[in-house]
């Protein structure tokens, strides 16, 4: 615009208030101009209030404490789950062996896989009452997703495979190895002994 | 939901309940309410950890569902409930004061688990106190029981909302998911069991003996197997309860730390304060502006035993209560001795006031602390006067009102002399407006505790190697002294790790135990500002 020029115009220099008000008087020197960004932690001119201690204060701390650790170790803490292998490129020996549901439930399931996902919505809400009931089903379905062809192997005993697959169960993997070589059982109930 | 709000719900999620969790958890806040589907497209995650973290997070009433037209559900994500994680320690702490262990167990498995049912929560006690009690002592149901219902009583837990009992002649399939309802006066009837037995038994069953036919409760046979009498009855923490409890204790310190120092008798204003906020406990709603008016006659009677003040003496502290400046106690009629009422809202707001005057002083110091305090008083003052009612000289005083009205503490307010706005024939008022100031501190709250959190977690994972290494070394030592080994063989166990090692494991405990003091620290402020920016929003 015409009027702002270079500055060199009439009134140049001028403010719209005047500087007396704001602080700087006649002559007076302008603080330094500032060349780099305010430090990431600036000095303190006042140190901090101490933190209250005591017998309450103390034991609200250990109580927090407490807490952080016990939630880890609820159901609801949900670990991230394994990656997909490809197991084609993997020697057979170190697949995890499926569990014996897969084996009934993969052929029944196939066929009814649309309407199953709304009886999942279904099952999903109902389920306040009992997470672990809840928690087995979907691990199972999980594991379908992850292991589509169903070759059973003898695992090895590696610890590595192990942690790596069980996320929901406290028994390493050759707890559930039933020896398939004696024939699928009947029965769902995986708590029971394998003899 | 500011962004402080969101990474700080992002990283409590995170905490205690892993990745998954939070991912979807955060991705519901920030858009809103979405069916599961989308949440799953949206997040790139599978619908299994979809439905599991949904599931987790329902449970513990941070996600709401709703069904919406042609059979959709969707998931709404409540933001503040997540915040109130933070206080889960106060919450269990003050259970443990008011009710003692039991109640503080209690409490503590209604939070860790969301919802669940009286009799596993009574079973689950007293195993937990049983095992902390000498050998040959066991917890019995019923003390833990009784502990409950008085839990209950005084509104501290509360029943959850209920699936509807369905009728039998209703011919189309069932909604895709439930409207629970639960009816006021419902919430805190707590049903009639007689859970016998002791922690830790296996042969403990749980019959239902009195069998009243209550038309919410189903029938059981008791078999061995299964008994479960009051299937689909779940109880929850009432928070709201307990920041009621939480905001009459600020009040009466509020007022012992004011008034109390110069009486003669320790104390007797916060109690007769603390008496006054007990009686209307029940009968005033948490977000009434004013307690109901209680007559003096009343209050003596209510007064705790122990304390023998003569009625005179008792109407002389309520007039001096009643006529403090602060107004934390007004005097709304004189039947039956004067009555008086608890300002709820002016005490909320003295307290945020005070707090942002500490803020002040801490940060700037005591002369600028001063400058607020008048402003705060005299409402708007320009700079002149500033300067000379504050009797600081000139040019301190405008650097701390800059340096004030930089963070936001003061604001200034323009008044033009001319139609055209000119500076220099502007007047430039400098006034406090304590909500925005609270809301701006509370923001800088959530920001503090998420970095104090960050720095934890960071502290925590540059010494990772050293604390497993720790811990491996502590498993190690505690199963020798289990099969009995000898002192020399300890030692060298003790001796893996090396003695900086050791300083460095007790610097970082005393970082973490300085990081979390912080963190409740801000937490309290938090809830303070909290309760003055809710009580204000809700009477505009």
């Amino acid at each position: 615009m015409a009027s702002r020029g270079g500055g060199r115009g009439r009134g140049r220099g001028q403010l719209t208030f005047s500087m007396e008000a704001v602080g700087i008087g006649k002559g007076d020197a302008l603080p330094p101009p500032t060349l780099q960004p305010s430090p990431l932690f600036p000095p303190l001119e006042f140190h901090p209030v101490p933190l209250p201690s005591g017998e309450e204060g103390e034991y609200v701390l250990a109580l927090k404490q407490e807490l952080r650790g016990a939630m880890r170790q609820l159901p609801y803490f949900i670990r991230p789950a394994v990656p997909k292998r490809d197991w084609r490129r993997l020697p057979r020996e170190l697949k995890i062996r499926v569990r014996k549901l897969q084996k009934e439930r993969t052929t029944i399931l196939l066929p009814k896989r649309p309407p199953k996902t709304t009886e999942d919505k279904d099952e999903t809400i109902q389920k306040l009452e009992t997470l672990e009931k809840k928690e087995e089903e979907v691990t199972s379905e999980e594991d379908e997703e992850k292991e589509e062809e169903e070759e059973k192997e003898e695992e090895e005993e590696e610890e590595y495979d192990e942690e790596e697959h069980e996320e929901e169960t406290d028994y390493i993997m050759s707890y559930f190895d039933n020896g398939e070589d004696f024939g699928g059982d009947s029965d769902d109930n995986m708590d029971e002994a394998i003899y | 939901m500011t962004q402080a709000e969101i990474k700080l719900c992002s990283l409590l999620l995170q905490e205690h309940f892993g990745e998954i969790v939070e991912k979807i958890g955060v991705h519901l806040i920030r858009t809103g309410s979405q069916p599961l589907r989308v949440i799953a497209h949206d997040t790139g995650t599978s619908l299994d950890q979809v439905k599991k973290a949904l599931c987790v997070l329902i449970q513990h009433n941070l996600v709401i569902y709703q069904v919406h037209k042609r059979g959709v559900v969707e998931y709404e994500a409540q933001c503040s409930r997540v915040l109130r994680m933070l206080r889960y320690p106060r919450y269990i702490y003050t259970a443990k004061t008011l009710y003692s262990d039991t109640g503080e167990l209690i409490v503590e498995e209604l939070l860790l688990n969301g919802k669940m049912a009286m009799s596993a929560v009574v079973k689950k006690v007293a195993d937990r106190l049983t095992e902390t009690m000498e050998d040959g002592k066991t917890m019995d149901y019923a003390e833990v029981s009784n502990t409950f219902v008085r839990l209950a009583d005084t509104h501290f837990v509360q029943r959850c909302p209920l699936v509807p009992a369905t009728e039998n002649s209703d011919p189309g399939p069932p909604p895709p998911a439930p409207t629970l309802v639960i009816s006021e006066k419902d919430m805190y009837l707590v049903p009639k069991l007689s859970l016998i037995g002791k922690g830790k038994r296996r042969r403990s069953s749980d019959e239902d003996a009195t069998g009243e036919p209550k038309a919410k409760r189903p029938k059981h046979t008791t078999d061995n197997k299964e008994p479960i009498p009051d299937d689909g009855i779940y109880w929850q923490a009432n928070l709201d309860r307990f920041h009621q409890h939480f905001r009459d204790q600020g009040i009466v310190s509020a007022v012992a730390n004011r008034m109390d120092q110069f009486t003669f008798q320790t104390q007797t204003s916060s109690e007769i304060v603390r008496t006054m906020l007990r009686m209307s406990e029940i009968t005033t709603s948490s977000s009434a502006p004013f307690t109901q008016p209680l007559s003096s006659n009343e209050i003596f009677r209510s007064l705790p035993v122990g304390y023998n003040i003569s009625k005179q003496v008792l109407d002389q502290y309520l007039t001096l209560l009643a006529d403090d400046p602060l107004e934390f106690v007004g005097k709304s009629g004189d039947s039956g001795g004067g009555m008086y009422v608890i300002n709820l809202h002016k005490a909320l707001g003295s307290l945020a006031t005070a707090t942002l005057e500490s803020v002040i002083q801490e940060r700037f110091g005591s002369r600028c602390a001063r400058i607020f305090r008048l402003v705060l008083q005299k409402k708007h003052l320009e700079q002149k006067q500033v300067e000379d009612f504050a009797m600081i000289p000139a040019k301190e005083a405008k650097d701390m009102l800059y340096k004030m009205l930089s963070e936001n503490f003061i604001s200034l307010q323009e008044i033009p002399k001319t139609p055209d706005h000119a500076p220099s024939r502007t007047f430039y008022l400098y006034t406090v407006n304590i909500l925005s100031a609270a809301r701006m501190l509370l923001h800088r709250c959530y920001k503090s505790v998420a970095n104090l959190i960050e720095r934890r977690q960071f502290e925590t994972k540059e010494n990772k190697r050293l604390l497993e290494k720790s811990q491996r070394v502590e498993a190690i030592i505690a199963s020798m002294q289990a099969t009995g080994a000898e002192e020399a063989q300890l030692q060298e166990i003790e001796e893996m790790i090396t003695a900086p090692e050791r300083q460095q494991l007790e610097t970082l405990k005393r970082n973490v135990n300085k990081l979390d003091a912080c963190e409740i620290q801000v937490v309290e402020t938090i809830f303070l500002l909290e309760s003055y920016i809710e009580s204000t929003v809700k009477r505009q």
